[in-house]
């Protein structure tokens, strides 16, 4: 199983749009979770709506929540993710048997038979997150809190029965041809690593799009790489938020 | 995608009617919200019978839930589950459970109104209901006041089974204070260790909750276990637990049947009486009337020799 979670405060605003880099995470297999960081002043209509929508285009969950609760809320979407990529699956099996209906159809004891099987595979099957942290300079003062809260998700991922690892990214990058840097490359323990985000330049930009279209990449090719086949896709670039990025 | 009850929840006198085994149960208030439902107090159609009926957000994690509490009703004899069924509402079918009442305050409620020197014995109850669940193969995992019910007479019941996982898997829901990964004192895998760690966190917490908020502030990365372990020194009203504490702190106990054994030994034994009444604080009703006679005599004198 493949996730992103994106945490980010606010809007993007260059490149291609983040919903159709969701989406076509999504058709990768890979679901996409996003968590806006907020915690003083408002995270604006505009940015509220994006981390919604590309939630809804990468089929993860979103929520909005302020450093504190940054932790919990990573490890209660990771796991909920999982139940659901999995439930998903187990729906379509049930459909393909019983030629229509869904869990919630099922007669109580069907039912218990078909969670046991879903909590079974949840906690066994591997697991791959991936983070990609907006490193722009108004999170800066949160960078330490996000840190933090991936060393928790890493404990909370060490504990299941099934192989599970974690990569970070940050983006934008240094020079204008990075949107994203490889922070933690795929590891199933953090304990080595000493601080994930060294030394930063903050930029104003946020390509957050570009940002996810290589995280993808990275979980296909193991790479970042000067891999450019979705630059391609810049022609398409205007995307559904086109219209709404300031 | 989280699906919630847009509602803001069902109102007293709403029937409850249970699509597979058509049984009829009448809202009587809210009794509170867990994490993945809303619980109700209920009475049966027809019968007096007063039950709590839990309405899931989610069918799976509640499902989840009702799977573990039927693996438990088939070891303990003591069944908590009454059955299981959905409902339909005007938002479609919604899954819910119904479990016998328990009537009783929260831990931190009860030691709050009782007094603290009631925690030995609803320690030692609940000890021995985590020793059942530790027998039967599972752990609790999100221990806390809020799901440990005390009855007027220190019974205890554990509510809400939404975190309970196999020995072995990890723990499903945790809460910060009481889980051990939160104070890097050990993995989230939950074995009975983590169950006698939140324990442990839990009597800190009812004896002197104010310096394990204090601990709790301090960086992530600086808070450990050893900050618990100084707590229990520093303070005296840790005496006669210090060594249980210590050791479940340390995930030493081998099994809960040590602890409950040890912890007994430490509430009972002869030396633990005496610690108690020694330390016995002077009532502070008695201190106020102390101080007022002080003050009384203080204006004699004055007016006195004026």
């Amino acid at each position: 199983m493949k996730q992103i979670l994106l945490i980010t405060d606010g809007c993007s605003n260059v490149g291609e749009s983040p919903v159709m880099a969701a989406a076509h995470a999504l058709a990768e297999g890979i679901v996409v979770n996003v968590v806006g960081v907020l915690d003083y002043g408002t995270i604006g209509e505009l940015g509220a709506f994006e981390i919604q929508e590309i939630a809804k285009a990468g089929g993860g969950l979103h929520r909005i929540v302020g450093t504190p609760q940054l932790a919990q809320t990573m490890q209660m979407m990771t796991r909920k993710t999982v139940v659901q990529t999995i439930q998903q699956a187990v729906n379509k099996e049930i459909q393909h048997i019983l030629g229509g209906g869904s869990l919630e159809e099922l007669p109580p004891d069907k039912r218990s038979q078909v969670v046991e099987v879903v909590d079974e595979l949840a906690e066994t099957s591997s697991l791959e997150v991936a983070l990609l942290i907006d490193a722009s300079a108004s999170m800066k003062p949160k960078l330490a809190a996000v840190e933090e809260a991936i060393r928790d998700l890493m404990l909370s991922l060490k504990a299941r029965a099934g192989a599970s690892r974690l990569a970070v990214f940050h983006f934008p990058g240094r020079g204008s041809e990075e949107e994203v840097v490889l922070d933690v490359n795929w590891t199933s323990d953090l304990d080595g690593v000493r601080s994930m985000f060294g030394r930063l330049q903050m930029k104003g930009a946020t390509p957050t799009g570009p940002a996810l279209l290589k995280v993808i990449e990275f979980f296909q090719y193991g790479t970042l790489g000067n891999n450019q086949s979705w630059k391609g896709h810049t022609g398409q670039e205007e995307g559904m938020l086109g219209d709404y990025v300031v | 995608m989280v699906t919630t009850l847009s509602n803001a929840g069902y109102p007293p006198g709403t029937v409850i009617t249970g699509k597979w085994r058509k049984s009829r149960y009448i809202v009587e208030r809210t009794l509170g919200k867990g994490a993945n439902g809303r619980v109700y107090l209920v009475h049966r159609a027809g019968v007096r019978q007063r039950y709590a009926l839990k309405v899931g957000y989610d069918a799976l994690d509640l499902q989840s839930e009702i799977n573990v509490l039927s693996a438990l009703k088939e070891q303990m004899h003591n069944a908590y589950l009454v059955e299981a069924d959905d409902h339909q509402d005007s938002s479609g079918d919604v899954p819910f459970y119904v479990m016998r009442y328990i009537e009783g305050d929260p831990l931190h409620r009860f030691i709050g109104r009782r007094g603290k020197e009631w925690l030995g014995l609803v320690g030692l109850n609940l000890l021995e209901k985590l020793s059942l669940l530790h027998a039967s193969g599972y752990v609790f995992g999100d221990l806390k006041p809020d799901n440990v019910m005390v009855s007027p007479y220190g019974k205890v019941e554990l509510i809400d089974y939404g975190g309970v996982s196999s020995i072995g898997r990890s723990v499903k829901q945790f809460t910060e204070w009481y889980d051990r990964g939160y104070w890097n004192a050990g993995s989230r895998t939950g074995d009975i260790s983590y169950d006698l760690f939140s324990f442990a966190v839990m009597c800190i917490q009812v004896l002197d909750e104010k310096a394990l908020r204090e601990a709790s502030r301090q960086l992530p990365q600086t808070r450990s276990m050893t900050d618990l372990v100084m707590l229990v020194r520093r303070n005296p009203a840790f005496k006669p637990y210090a060594a249980w504490l210590n050791k479940a702190l340390a995930g030493e106990f081998a099994d809960s049947r040590e602890a409950l054994n040890q912890w007994r030994g430490s509430i009972r034994g002869p030396s633990a009486g005496r610690a108690r009444s020694r330390q016995q604080d002077t009532p502070r009703w008695l201190r106020n009337a102390f101080a007022l006679s002080l003050f009384i005599l203080a204006c004699t004198i004055f007016f006195l020799f004026r």
